[in-house]
């Protein structure tokens, strides 16, 4: 057995859309890969293709060329009903429905296997349980939807898509609309999931933070490529701080974040230690000061007990001191147009 | 699964309770009617085979028109029912979309100016089958007129406007041909506008049942299908199936509801979007296995019951029963709209 048992491999895809009038091309050369027991984020920029690329992986459109391989299959070849047992998808598509339950709308997963009423076995509820349970659902199951928040909503999708009892899990924005923590829920639900569970889970995602810190993998859309590797990789090759090069916004390869990329208006020398010049440093730097230890405004922190001072001197003669950063920065914020 | 029994419990006696109340319906719509006719003489006349004067009113006449009732209210329930889960469109409905107007052009053009032309002997295939099928071609057509609208625009008002559009088209057109018709195929065509349960001969009671029997098998058989598409269709296609088919099958039978019912008994108004609701409210789920049977005995018991106020002697005549289906309906269609705090929350 190989080290890595690859569940989707993608070999020169291209991805698009045609129609009568011709194919819009979204990006071509597609060569990455997803194993078993693997959380795999897409991310990439609006409109870089996420979407088109997940739904190709599961067969909800046609690539333009190119091919999916499903445990080494074409993916045009697996017939349509082992298909449904073999690759769940979820889309950003709500549950839009009033009177359903968290249980029945779980249970739903089950289609490829109930008859043709649609009638649940025991495997089928045992199924549906195991969902319910691993998602932290089953006290809620009796629930109607409209009743759960947006990131227990977000769970019935991801319970929905377990019950369907697929090796591969594909997601489209499972993080989308939700607050930091339900995001940092979700994504290490899926996390926990993928390995427990040895399942393959491709997820898309706009959110850095959380694909960096938990996937196992990343697929990075670049505007003409894409490309894959472990997040630490793509940072270290630089790769992800061109997939989002932007006149406005820059990458800390040091701190593994974005921020905005601005012109400094004046400089400060800052004089502290510890936790309150980290702090002083970034309120700084929210105005635009930048820090030059040979600048003429000198600004130091103290610590008096429990409370925090902020001296500034200007010109070795004119001392003010402040209690608060708030005060500070609107002190210096004055300060500026006088040119100092 | 835990703490479902009870749901279940409350499944089945809303069923007992309405299957009660469908036969306590039947009966008193077999009774009601301007002349008096008591129980035990309908049961005499009805279980004895006893023929005396009230017998024959209760057999010829009182007795098709219940069963019609049962079957109309039951086919445009359905109809309704399938044409909200597909359209995603909580005020969808075969009279809404002009897909009864569809069906009533059919009869239109078989009323106006086809039966001038044909020679007596047929006449009987044709208020039969002829009609029918008239009906079911012009429904169905403007079931695939709107259901390829809809696969271009999701939005649920434009969907509804085009529906609105089409009927009032179709009612134009229909307009140019009583124009150019003559006096007595004008009569028959205005009468029958206003819907009439009463009037269908046993045979056409027969053909009614017959392809309301076929669309009802066909939306059966989609149960499954339908509870998919309900979660989405994206969320439909991936676990199998196969939409393209299922839209044919379920337009299809609601064409053939539709059609079937508007043919026989004119256009029935507002029972189609209505009594999924009532059935939605009662049972609390969205599950078309209990739904679908639902509707079809909640739409029995609804058209059963305005034929019973229709029937209730005002200054010597009885009201066309379409005036009492929209007196039922309406109220539902505005407490959807408005109670409920935008149409989008109502499945």
């Amino acid at each position: 057995m190989s080290l890595y048992e690859e569940i989707v491999i993608t070999r020169d895809l291209t991805i698009g859309y045609s129609d009568r009038q011709g194919s819009i091309k979204v990006m071509s050369d597609i060569n990455v890969s997803a194993c078993r027991g693997e959380l795999v984020a897409l991310i990439g920029r609006n409109g870089s293709g996420k979407s088109t690329l997940l739904r190709s992986i599961v067969s909800l459109q046609n690539p333009l060329s190119g091919e999916v391989y499903i445990n080494n299959c074409p993916l045009f070849q697996i017939p349509k009903t082992e298909l449904t047992k073999t690759i769940s998808f979820t889309s950003t598509e709500p549950i839009d429905i009033h009177n359903i339950r968290v249980s029945e709308a779980v249970a739903s997963g089950r289609y490829p296997y109930t008859n043709w009423l649609g009638t649940l076995s025991d495997e089928d509820r045992q199924k549906t349980e195991e969902a319910l349970t691993l998602t932290g659902l089953i006290r809620l199951q009796n629930r109607k939807i409209y009743s759960l928040s947006d990131g227990e909503r977000q769970r019935v999708l991801i319970a929905r898509s377990l019950a369907q009892d697929t090796e591969l899990l594909v997601m489209d924005e499972p993080t989308a609309y939700l607050d930091l923590p339900s995001r940092y829920s979700i994504v290490s639900l899926l996390r926990k999931l993928s390995h427990e569970k040895n399942k393959c889970i491709i997820f898309s995602t706009h959110d850095l933070d959380t694909a960096l810190n938990e996937a196992d993998k990343i697929w990075l859309m670049k505007s003409e490529k894409i490309c894959q590797g472990a997040p630490e990789d793509l940072v270290i090759n630089k790769s992800l701080s061109q997939a989002f090069e932007d006149p406005f916004l820059s990458f800390s390869t040091t701190t593994g974040t974005f921020s905005l990329k601005r012109n400094p208006v004046g400089t400060v020398s800052l004089e502290g230690t510890g936790q309150l010049r980290r702090w002083t440093e970034r309120a700084l730097n929210r105005i635009d000061f930048k820090i030059d230890p040979s600048s003429k405004i000198v600004v130091y922190t103290e610590l008096s007990g429990e409370n925090a001072l902020w001296h500034v001197q200007i010109n070795a003669n004119e001392e003010k001191t402040f209690r608060t950063l708030y005060d500070l920065v609107n002190y210096l914020a004055i300060l500026i147009p006088a040119d100092v | 699964m835990r703490d479902m029994s009870g749901k279940v419990a409350y499944i089945r006696f809303i069923f007992i309770f309405l299957s009660f109340l469908l036969i306590a319906m039947f009966l008193i719509d077999l009774l009601s009617g301007s002349v008096h006719i008591d129980l035990s003489e309908a049961f005499g006349s009805l279980l004895l085979g006893k023929t005396n004067d009230n017998g024959l009113i209760l057999t010829q006449f009182r007795l098709p028109k219940a069963i019609t009732a049962v079957i109309a209210g039951a086919a445009i329930a359905c109809s309704g029912l399938v044409m909200q889960t597909v359209f995603r469109n909580p005020l969808a409905g075969p009279d809404v979309l002009g897909v009864s107007s569809g069906a009533g052009l059919g009869v239109a053009l078989m009323i106006l100016t086809v039966t001038p032309f044909i020679h007596t002997g047929n006449a009987s295939w044709l208020q039969g089958w002829g009609l029918i099928l008239a009906a079911w071609i012009g429904a169905g057509g403007v079931m695939f007129l709107i259901m390829t609208v809809s696969s271009r625009m999701r939005d649920i008002m434009t969907v509804l406007i085009i529906g609105i559009l089409i009927a009032s088209a179709i009612s134009s057109v229909v307009s140019v041909m009583q124009y150019f018709s003559n006096e007595t195929m004008l009569k028959t065509y205005v009468v029958w506008t206003m819907g009439n349960i009463g009037n269908l001969s046993p045979s056409q009671v027969k053909v009614l049942a017959i392809s309301s029997a076929a669309g009802l098998l066909l939306a059966l058989l989609e149960i499954k299908p339908l509870n998919a598409i309900l979660m989405g269709e994206t969320f439909a296609r991936t676990v199998g199936v196969n939409i393209k088919l299922s839209r044919i099958l379920i337009f299809a039978s609601a064409s053939i509801l539709a059609g079937s019912v508007t043919a026989f008994c004119g256009p029935v108004a507002f029972i189609g979007i209505a009594v999924p609701h009532i059935a939605r409210l009662l049972t609390g789920s969205s599950d078309h296995r209990i739904l679908l049977p639902a509707s079809l005995l909640t739409g029995s018991i609804t058209l059963l019951i305005s034929d019973i106020i229709s029937n209730i002697p005002i200054s010597g005549s009885v009201l066309p029963i379409n005036t009492v289906t929209s007196l039922i309906g309406i109220p539902v269609i505005l407490w959807i709209i408005i109670g409920k705090k935008g149409i989008k929350k109502t499945f």
